[in-house]
C-alpha cells in the first residue's frame, strides 16, 4: 500500500464516486494533478471510461491506494536526477528523452518558465520520495506515448491557481502539474482502435495552430493538461448557478474564484456579485444583441454576427466553452453567425442555448457548436435548436449537418432528432393506389435538409433498412412505431417555419466575413 | 452461415425504397448478413469517447427502450437554478415588443467604462463622500481611464490629471487607490480581458489565450509591389499637397499685404488730393525730408528714371515688328499716351543726388503697380504681344511701372541734354537710340538696323527697322567688324557724344559703306554683332576693373545681346539638347566663376571708398556683388543644374556657347533659388549688365519658368535707362514683355511644356533658405497649369518685387 504523498499525476487507482443512482462506485480513475490547500492533499482525477466532464478534486480518502497503479512507463526513462523538484528543469535534457521515448525527433520548442519537476524521475526511486509537496514546482511532462501527439508533451507553464496563497495565485504557487505523460486510458484505447490518422499528423509536427478554416472544433493538438483541467468552479448566469464541465479561457485572475458572475444578457464577466451589480447599472440590455429572427410563444432565436458584435460572440464562446469539450476558442470568432435561442419573460429574453454556424462551410456544415445550456437539458431545447439550424438550412435549400467531432450527448440529441424525423416522413407516407409507399434516401434528404449520409447512418441505427427480394426496404416494425410515437407526444417544442423570418446571406459576395 | 452467392447491390440514395410496416414485414432471416452491404456510418464522435460507459448504456439503452429512460442519461455536473437575490440585482422588467427585435450592432458602443466597481472600491469611495462627493460611475469613468491609458507601465499622476477632468485631490486620492490596487492585481490590467496573442507567436500555445486573429485570411490578392508603389504615391502626393498648402498660404500673406499697400496708397492719394498736391509738391518735399535717416547714399532716383522714361516715351514711338511672326516690317503705330502732368514738374526737383528709399516709393501710387487687380482685367487672349496693353493701358507699353525695391537711376544731364540740344535730329536718330546696326552669325550677314528684345520663353526677337542705308548696309560683311567689338567695349562714356554725332551724321546723310565702316571703326557708330568666345574671356578681368562709367557696360550689354540675338534666331530651328559634358563644363565653370568673383568682390570693395560719391552707381554694384557673395557654391551649382537640366526643347546653340563664358553667373543662378538673388540680379546687371542680360536670356531659356522673366525684366528697367539712350529701346522693349507679361504668358502657355516649370517650381520650393520666391516660382507653375496666366504670371512679378524689397 502506498503513501498518499507517493500519489502522483499518473498514478492510476479506485476512485470513490457516487453514481446518479446513488449507489457508491469505485471505477479506475487517473491523477491527474494534485495540489495542497492548508496542508490537505486534494487530487484531480479522471475517472477512465468516463466522460471528462466528470473530473473533480477529490480527497484522499476517497482514494483505494491498495490498488494504485505507478505509471510504468515513465519508469524507463533513465533517471539523471534524483532530486526531483530541486533543480530547474532544462529542455536539453527533457527533449532528447521524450523524443527517445517515442521514437521520433521532438521538433518542439520547449517552453519552460518554470522549473521541472520529473515525475518519471521520482518514479524511479519511489521509496525514497520526498515529502516535499509538489505544490512547490510546476510539472512539465513529456509525453511518452508514443503514437499519441506530440504536442501534448511539452505544454507550456500555465499555472493553476490555488487558494494557499490568493494572493499571488499565479506561476508556481500550489500548483502541481503534469503533461499527459501518463493517460493509459487514452492511450489505451487509441491503441486499441489502431493507429488514428489525426493523432498521427499532429504527432509528426511542430505543435502547429489549429487550422483555420472551419469552425471552432478542436482538432486536440493543443490538448494539454490545462485545458483539460476544470479551471472554473461555478458561473453564475442569471438564476441559474452553472458548475463548468471543461476548460475555458476566461481571464486566469478569474479562475481562481469561487464563483463567476456573469451578465445574464450581454454574457460579460465579473469577479464579484458586487461588480455585476454596477455592470448591471450600465448594461440595459435585456435580449442577445441581435436580430430576432423567430419568435414564437416565448421562444425566439437572435443572430449574431460574429464579426460585427465581437464581444458578444466571445461572451458566448467563453461560456459555452465550459460545457463543450471538442471545441477552441484559438480564432476570432469572425467567420460564424451565432444563433441564440432565448425564452421570454418578464425579466428578459434568457438564454437558453445556442449554436453557431458557419457563414461559409465548405463541408455542408450548417452547425459548428451546439450548446443547451445545462439548465435547459433534457426538456427538449437541445432538439429545437437542432430542428431550427434544419430549417436554416431549409430555407437556404441546403442540406447540411453538424460539424464533427459530436460529443456523446450531441450524438444522442442529434440521432435522436434524425431518428423522429426521418420516422415522421416515413410514417407519413400514405400508401397510394394500394401500392406500398416508397421513398428515395435523396428525398428524406431534400425534405429534411438532413445531409444524406446523417439520412442513411440514422435509418441503419434504427435497424430499418433491410435488404429483401434483390432490394433494400425499409422496414417500421412495430416497436419502432410504438417507441417513435411516444417520443412525439413528450416532444412539445417545435419549430414553426412561419415564424421563422429569415433571409440567407450570400457571404461570399461580402467578402471575407 | 449465409448460402447467399451474391453480393447485395450498394445502397442508392436515388432508388425508391419500398415502405413495410407491422404485419406486411416480411421475415428477415434471411436479411441478417446482407445488413453489413450496407456501409456503416461513423458515428462522427472521438473514438475515444464514443466507448465511454455512460454513453455506450445510454445508447444501448435507446435502442432497447425505443426512449429515454431517467436512470440511463449521461451525467453531467449539476447546475442549480435558485439564485435568490436575482430579482434584486435584476431590477426592472421588460416588455417584450410586438416586432421582432432588430438591433444595429454598432450602437452597443455606448460610452459606459468597462471598469466595474467592486466592494473594495465602495469602500473607498464611501470614504470620499465624506469629505467630498464622487459617484460610483464617476469612479469607474475614472479607474476605466485610467487602465486604458496604461499597458504595463501604469500612467503618472500628472498623465492622470491630463487625462481625468476631475478636481485635483480626488485624482489624488483615486490615483494612489488605483496604483495600491494595480499593484496587488493579480491580472494584467483591473478590468479583466482575454489574454490577448502576440505577434511574437510566443503565445501560438498559451491556452489561455483566446480568439487569435487568422491572419492568413485577411491577405489580399494584391500584391506587395503595388502597395508599395501605391503608398510610395502616396507619399508623394502628401508631400506635394502640404507644399501646396504652404504655397497658398504665402500667397495669402502676400495678397493681404497688397490690400494693405492700395489702402495705404489710396489714402496717401486722398491726402494729396486734399491737400491740393496735384503736382507732386508735397509729397516730395516729404520725401525729400526722409533721406536724412539713411544709411547710405543710394545713386539713382526713381523719379528720374521714371520721366526720362516717360519722356522717351512720349518722343518716341517704338515699332514693334517681331521676327518671329515673319513679319518684320510690320510697324504698329502707338497709340499716344498722355502725359502725366506730374512727371514733367518733377524733372527739375529731381537731382541725380536725390535718394530716395523704396519704402517711399510705395506710397507714390502713380509709380506702383498692383498687379493682381489690375491685371485681372486682362482679357485672356493669346495676342501679339503689345494688343492687350493697346487697349487696356492708358499708357500703352511705354508706360513705365516702378517696381519696389529696384533702384532707379537718374538720366545722364548730358545724355538728356544733349539729345535735346540736338533738337534737329529727326526720328533716325531716335530711332537709332533703339535700333543698332546688327549682323548674324549665321547666315553671317548684316541685317541693317536693328533692336532685340526677349520674346517668349527668353527667345530673342529681332525688330528689324528700314532705313535709307539699307542697301548699302547689307553688303556691309560682318567680317569687317570683327576688330570692333573688342575695341567698342573700351570706349568710355564720353564717346557718347561722339557716338551720336556720328550718328546724326549718318542719319542725316545716306553714308557709304565705307562711311559707315569707318564710323564704327571709330565708334561713332554701334554696331553689334556676335562675340566670339575669347573675347568673354577677358569678360571677368574687364569687371574686376571695371569703373564706374557705365557706358563700357552698355556697350557689352549691346553686344552680347546681339550676339545672343543672332545666334539664337539660329537656334530657334535648332533644337540642342544640353549634353552630360556640356552640363559638367558648365558647373566647373560655376566654380571658377565664383572664385573670380570673390576676387572681384575684394577688389571692388577696396576701389568702393573713391568710386562711391564720384560715381554713386559702383555703391549698386559693390552691394550687388556682396549680396551675391552669399550665394555659396552649392547652390550655384543646383540653381545652374535646375536650369541646365531642365528639358529645354528648342534651347539655342548659343546656350551652351554662353554657358562657357566667364560670365557673372549669379545672375543666372539666383533669379531661380533665392530671392536675394533677384537683388543681386539687379545690381549684377548694372554692374555688368551685358553678360547678364545675356546670362538672364539663357537661363529663361524657352520653356525654363517664367517667373524668371520678371526678374530679368524688373532689373533692365533699372539698369537701362540710365544709359546709352540706344539701349533705352531694348530696356524699353524688355519692359513691355514685362509689364504686360500677360501676353508672354499666354503665349508661353500655349506651348511651353509646363512639366518643366513645375519640376523648376518645386525645386525652388524645396529650398527651405530661400521661402520667399517659393510662392512665385510655384504660381507662375501653377499658373500655368491652371490657365491663368495673366495673373498669376504678374503675380509672379509683384512676389519677385516684394522679395526685393525685404532684401
Amino acid at each position: 500500500m502506498a503513501e498518499v504523498g507517493e500519489v502522483i499525476e499518473g498514478c492510476r487507482l479506485p476512485v470513490l464516486r457516487r453514481n446518479q443512482d446513488n449507489e457508491d462506485e469505485w471505477p479506475l480513475a487517473e491523477i491527474l494533478s494534485v495540489k495542497d490547500i492548508s496542508g490537505r492533499k486534494l487530487f484531480y482525477v479522471h475517472y477512465i471510461d468516463f466522460n471528462k466532464r466528470l473530473d473533480e478534486w477529490v480527497t484522499h480518502d476517497r482514494l483505494d491506494l491498495k490498488k494504485i497503479q505507478f505509471p510504468k512507463k515513465e519508469a524507463k526513462t533513465p533517471t539523471k536526477n534524483g532530486l526531483p523538484g530541486s533543480r530547474p528543469g532544462s529542455p536539453e535534457r527533457e527533449v532528447p528523452a521524450s523524443a527517445q521515448a517515442s521514437g521520433k525527433t521532438l521538433p518542439i520548442p520547449v517552453q519552460i518558465t518554470l522549473r521541472f519537476n520529473l515525475p518519471k524521475e521520482r518514479e524511479a526511486i519511489p521509496g525514497g520520495e520526498p515529502d516535499q509537496p509538489l505544490s512547490s514546482s510546476s510539472c512539465l511532462q513529456p509525453n511518452h506515448r508514443s503514437t499519441k501527439r506530440k504536442v501534448e508533451v511539452v505544454s507550456p507553464a500555465t499555472p493553476v491557481p490555488s487558494e494557499t496563497a490568493p494572493a499571488s495565485v499565479f506561476p508556481q504557487n500550489g500548483s502541481a502539474r503534469r503533461a499527459l505523460a501518463a493517460q493509459p486510458g487514452r492511450k489505451r484505447k487509441s491503441n486499441c482502435l489502431g493507429t488514428d490518422e489525426d493523432s498521427q499528423d499532429s504527432s509528426d509536427g511542430i505543435p502547429s495552430a489549429p487550422r483555420m478554416t472551419g469552425s471552432l472544433v478542436s482538432d486536440r493538438s493543443h490538448d494539454d493538461i490545462v485545458t483539460r483541467m476544470k479551471n472554473i468552479e461555478c458561473i453564475e448566469l442569471g438564476r441559474h448557478r452553472l458548475k463548468p464541465w471543461y476548460f475555458s479561457p476566461y481571464p486566469q485572475e478569474l479562475t481562481a474564484l469561487p464563483v463567476l458572475y456573469l451578465c445574464e444578457f450581454c454574457l460579460k464577466y465579473g469577479k464579484s456579485l458586487k461588480c455585476l451589480q454596477r455592470h448591471l447599472t450600465k448594461c440595459d440590455l435585456r435580449h442577445p444583441p441581435g436580430n430576432e429572427i423567430y419568435r414564437k410563444g416565448t421562444i425566439s432565436f437572435f443572430e449574431i454576427d460574429g464579426r460585427k458584435n465581437k464581444s458578444y460572440s466571445q461572451n458566448l464562446c467563453l461560456l459555452a466553452k465550459c460545457f463543450l469539450d471538442h471545441k477552441t476558442l484559438y480564432y476570432d470568432t469572425d467567420p460564424f453567425l451565432f444563433y441564440v435561442m432565448t425564452e421570454y419573460d418578464c425579466k428578459g429574453f434568457h438564454i437558453v442555448g445556442y449554436f453557431s454556424k458557419e457563414k461559409e462551410s465548405t463541408e455542408d456544415y450548417n452547425v459548428a457548436c451546439i450548446l443547451t445550456l445545462p439548465p435547459y437539458q433534457r426538456r427538449g431545447y437541445g432538439k429545437l435548436l437542432i430542428e431550427f439550424s434544419y430549417e436554416l438550412s431549409k430555407v437556404e435549400g441546403k442540406t447540411g449537418t453538424p460539424e464533427k467531432p459530436l460529443s456523446d450527448l450531441g450524438l444522442l440529441s442529434y440521432r435522436s432528432y434524425w431518428s423522429q424525423t426521418i420516422l415522421e416522413i416515413l410514417m407519413g407516407l400514405k400508401s397510394e393506389s394500394g401500392e406500398r409507399p416508397q421513398i428515395t434516401i435523396n428525398e428524406i434528404s431534400e425534405i429534411t435538409s438532413i445531409k444524406k449520409e446523417d439520412v442513411i447512418s440514422t435509418l441503419q441505427y434504427l435497424n430499418l433498412i433491410n435488404y429483401y427480394k434483390g432490394q433494400y426496404i425499409l422496414t417500421l416494425s412495430e416497436d419502432i412505431v410504438d417507441g417513435h410515437e411516444r417520443a412525439m407526444l413528450k416532444r412539445l417544442l417545435r419549430i414553426d417555419s412561419k415564424c421563422l423570418h429569415f433571409t440567407p446571406k450570400d457571404w461570399s459576395k461580402r467578402g471575407k466575413w | 452461415m449465409s448460402k447467399l452467392s451474391f453480393r447485395a447491390r450498394a445502397l442508392d440514395a436515388a432508388k425508391p425504397l419500398p415502405i413495410y410496416r407491422g404485419k406486411d414485414m416480411p421475415d428477415l432471416n434471411d436479411c441478417v448478413s446482407i445488413n453489413r452491404a450496407v456501409p456503416q456510418m461513423p458515428t462522427g464522435m472521438e473514438k475515444e469517447e464514443e466507448s465511454e460507459h455512460h454513453l455506450q448504456r445510454a445508447i444501448s439503452a435507446q435502442q432497447v427502450f425505443r426512449e429515454k429512460k431517467e436512470s440511463m442519461v449521461i451525467p453531467v455536473p449539476e447546475a442549480e437554478s435558485n439564485v435568490i437575490y436575482y430579482n434584486r440585482l435584476y431590477k426592472g422588467e421588460f416588455k417584450q415588443p410586438k416586432q421582432f427585435i432588430h438591433i444595429q450592432p454598432f450602437n452597443l458602443d455606448n460610452e459606459q467604462p468597462d471598469y466595474d466597481m467592486d466592494s473594495e472600491d465602495e469602500t473607498l469611495l464611501n470614504r470620499l463622500n465624506r469629505k467630498m462627493e464622487i459617484k460610483p460611475l464617476q469612479f469607474e469613468i475614472m479607474i476605466d481611464r485610467l487602465e486604458k491609458a496604461s499597458s504595463n507601465q501604469l500612467v503618472t499622476l500628472q498623465e492622470a490629471k491630463l487625462l481625468l477632468n476631475e478636481d485635483d485631490y480626488l485624482i489624488k486620492a483615486v490615483y494612489d487607490y488605483w496604483v495600491r490596487k494595480r499593484k496587488n492585481c493579480r491580472g494584467p490590467s483591473l478590468i479583466p480581458q482575454i489574454k490577448q496573442e502576440k505577434r511574437d507567436g510566443s503565445t501560438n500555445n498559451d491556452p489561455y489565450v483566446a480568439f487569435r486573429r487568422r491572419t492568413e485570411k485577411m491577405q489580399t490578392r494584391k500584391n506587395r509591389k503595388n502597395d508599395e508603389a501605391s503608398y510610395e504615391k502616396m507619399l508623394k502626393l502628401r508631400r506635394e499637397f502640404s507644399r501646396a498648402i504652404t504655397i497658398l498660404e504665402m500667397i495669402k500673406r502676400r495678397e493681404k499685404t497688397k490690400r494693405e499697400l492700395l489702402h495705404l496708397t489710396l489714402e496717401v492719394v486722398e491726402k494729396r488730393y486734399h491737400l491740393g498736391d496735384y503736382g507732386g509738391e508735397i509729397l516730395n518735399e516729404v520725401k525729400i525730408n526722409r533721406p536724412e535717416k539713411e544709411i547710405y547714399a543710394t545713386p539713382a532716383t526713381l523719379h528720374n528714371g521714371n520721366h526720362h522714361k516717360v519722356q522717351e516715351c512720349k518722343t518716341k514711338h517704338p515699332h514693334h515688328s517681331s521676327l518671329k511672326e515673319e513679319a518684320p516690317d510690320v510697324v504698329r503705330q502707338k497709340k499716344k499716351y498722355p502725359k502725366k502732368p506730374k512727371a514733367e514738374t518733377l524733372i527739375t526737383p529731381q537731382q541725380p543726388t536725390t535718394e530716395t528709399l523704396p519704402v517711399i516709393n510705395k506710397s507714390d501710387i502713380k509709380q506702383y503697380d498692383f498687379h493682381s487687380s489690375d491685371e485681372d482685367e486682362f482679357p485672356q487672349v493669346p495676342s501679339p504681344v503689345s494688343e492687350p496693353e493697346e487697349e487696356n493701358d492708358p499708357d500703352g507699353p511705354c508706360a513705365f511701372r516702378r517696381r519696389a525695391g529696384c533702384q532707379y537711376f537718374a538720366p545722364r544731364l548730358d545724355q538728356t541734354n544733349h539729345s535735346n540740344d540736338n533738337s534737329e535730329l529727326a526720328d533716325l536718330d531716335k530711332l537709332r537710340y533703339r535700333h543698332c546696326l546688327t549682323t548674324l552669325t549665321v547666315p553671317r550677314r548684316c541685317i541693317g538696323f536693328a533692336r532685340r528684345r526677349i520674346g517668349r520663353g527668353g527667345r530673342v526677337i529681332m525688330d528689324r527697322i528700314s532705313t535709307e542705308h539699307d542697301p548699302v548696309l547689307k553688303q556691309l560683311d560682318p567680317e569687317m567688324l570683327n576688330g570692333f567689338s573688342s575695341s567698342s567695349q573700351t570706349v568710355d562714356f564720353s564717346s557718347n557724344f561722339s557716338w551720336t554725332n556720328a550718328s546724326n551724321k549718318h542719319c542725316e546723310n545716306r553714308l557709304s559703306l565705307s562711311e559707315i565702316l569707318s564710323n564704327i571703326r571709330s565708334c561713332r557708330l554701334q554696331c553689334f554683332q556676335p562675340r566670339l568666345l575669347n573675347l568673354q574671356d577677358s569678360d571677368s578681368e574687364e569687371c574686376t576693373s571695371r569703373k564706374p562709367g557705365q557706358t563700357v557696360n552698355n556697350k557689352r550689354v549691346s553686344a552680347a545681346s546681339v550676339a545672343l540675338l543672332n545666334t539664337s534666331r539660329n537656334g530657334i530651328s535648332v533644337t540642342g539638347g544640353i549634353t552630360e559634358e556640356q552640363f559638367q563644363t558648365h558647373q566647373q565653370q560655376l566654380v571658377q566663376m565664383q572664385r573670380q568673383q570673390l576676387a572681384q568682390l575684394q577688389q571692388k570693395q577696396q576701389s568702393q571708398h573713391s568710386s562711391q560719391q564720384t560715381h554713386p552707381k559702383a555703391q549698386g554694384s559693390s552691394t550687388s556683388d556682396c549680396m551675391s557673395k552669399t550665394l555659396d557654391s552649392a547652390s550655384a551649382h543646383f540653381a545652374a543644374s535646375a536650369v541646365v537640366s531642365a528639358p529645354v526643347p528648342t534651347r539655342s546653340e548659343v546656350t551652351k556657347e554662353q554657358s562657357t563664358s566667364h560670365s557673372n553667373i549669379n545672375g543666372v543662378v539666383q533669379p531661380s533659388g533665392t530671392s536675394k538673388t533677384l537683388y543681386s540680379t539687379n545690381m549684377a546687371l548694372s554692374s555688368s549688365p551685358g553678360i547678364s542680360t545675356v546670362q538672364l536670356v539663357r537661363t529663361v531659356g524657352h520653356t525654363t519658368t517664367n517667373h524668371l522673366i520678371p526678374a530679368l525684366c524688373t532689373s533692365s528697367p533699372q539698369t537701362l535707362p540710365m544709359n546709352n539712350s540706344c539701349l533705352t529701346n531694348a530696356v524699353h522693349l524688355n519692359n513691355v514683355s514685362v509689364v504686360s507679361p500677360v501676353n508672354v504668358h499666354i503665349n508661353t502657355r500655349t506651348s511651353a511644356p509646363s512639366p518643366t516649370a513645375l519640376k523648376l517650381a518645386t525645386v525652388a520650393a524645396s529650398m527651405d533658405r530661400v521661402p520667399k520666391v517659393t510662392p512665385s516660382s510655384a504660381i507662375s507653375s501653377i499658373a500655368r497649369e491652371n490657365h491663368e496666366p495673366e495673373r498669376l504670371g504678374l503675380n509672379g512679378i509683384a512676389e519677385t518685387t516684394v522679395a526685393m524689397e525685404v532684401t
